[in-house]
């Protein structure tokens, strides 16, 4: 079962497709959580992931508003997109019957 | 404000060359301040080492056999200085200089390569753990007829020990039980002569080889 961090990074990694890279991620994550996840937890959980099969990573282009750095790509593995799809069925079963999950609630 | 991000520079020189490439640009893309980086970094490394302290092994290295062997291994090394000094004045046989000088070797070889093995990336912790010892029994040496370089006798096969660990390099099985087998005896014969018996936490890491050997060879 992926840990809460883990479904953000994969969800935000699939939702990205192509453009998915490190600091785009963060971004995403970012505008979701409304909280900076610091690069320490995003790189730790990139590489935990990726040594779980879930993730693959790869170097990427420079480009000049990186300062002629490299990206570091990412894209989801089908094992992935499994474990994300279970962590997600998992949180939307056990949310049925709470008050934020219904119509009424608000 | 360049200047300042130099700073940032200098602490990624402590990553890997291809994280140290994306982590700066993905700070210089998001537009951080030179302060926000450092921290980022540091809590990056610090992050990584933390991961490395959740095995069982950089414990074992650092703390199971590098500290307390340090002490064992300085007070042998005196043992071994005033056997040869009383073999200098016939108070002491040829027979017993050579077990103790052999068993040093073995000790001293074998700790150091389990400890290159087990802990190449905590290196730093093991090193601590075995100058600070030596730093402290150095500083308060005092012997007659001794001079304090005679605690660090198993310096030398230890840091040869850790050099072979470092690169993986394994023994011939054969050999790997010789060595282990020799250590074993010599290790009996000498706290049979009344060396301390604590010395028996010294056999370990040769039997621990003899282990890797075998598993290298199945």
């Amino acid at each position: 079962m992926l840990g809460e961090f883990e479904y953000l990074l994969i969800t935000a990694a699939a939702t990205l497709g192509e453009q998915a890279y490190s600091a785009a991620i963060q971004r995403e994550i970012a505008a979701a959580t409304g909280t900076r996840c610091s690069i320490g937890a995003l790189y730790t959980t990139i590489d935990r992931l990726e040594s779980k099969g879930l993730l693959r990573t790869w170097m990427g282009e420079a480009t000049p508003t990186r300062g002629g750095r490299a990206k570091r790509m990412v894209r989801v593995t089908p094992k992935g997109v499994q474990a994300a799809k279970d962590f997600y069925d998992a949180v939307a079963y056990i949310s049925r019957g709470a008050v934020w999950a219904t119509k009424e609630a608000g | 404000m360049h200047g300042n991000w130099s700073m940032v520079e200098r602490a990624a020189q402590l990553l890997g060359r291809e994280e140290r490439e994306t982590v700066l640009g993905d700070l210089r893309e998001a537009g951080e301040s030179p302060w926000r980086g450092v921290l980022d970094i540091a809590g990056l490394l610090v992050r990584r080492e933390a991961l490395l302290w959740r095995n069982w092994q950089p414990w074992l290295a650092a703390f199971g056999l590098t500290l307390p062997a340090s002490f064992l291994l300085m007070g042998f090394s005196v043992s071994v200085s005033y056997s040869y000094l009383h073999l200098m004045t016939a108070q002491s046989d040829v027979l017993t200089v050579v077990n103790q000088a052999v068993l040093l070797l073995a000790w001293g070889w074998t700790g150091g390569y389990v400890v290159g093995a087990i802990s190449s990336r905590t290196l730093w912790a093991s090193l601590l753990c075995c100058f600070a010892p030596c730093l402290f029994c150095i500083s308060r040496f005092r012997a007659p007829h001794l001079s304090s370089p005679c605690l660090l006798l198993f310096l030398a096969p230890a840091v040869y020990g850790v050099s072979c660990g470092l690169r993986g390099s394994r023994l011939p099985t054969n050999t790997s039980l010789g060595v282990a087998f020799v250590t074993t005896l010599l290790t009996a014969v000498a706290i049979n002569g009344g060396l301390w018996s604590m010395h028996w936490l010294l056999v370990w890491p040769s039997c621990y080889l003899a282990m890797n050997a075998e598993v290298a060879c199945t």
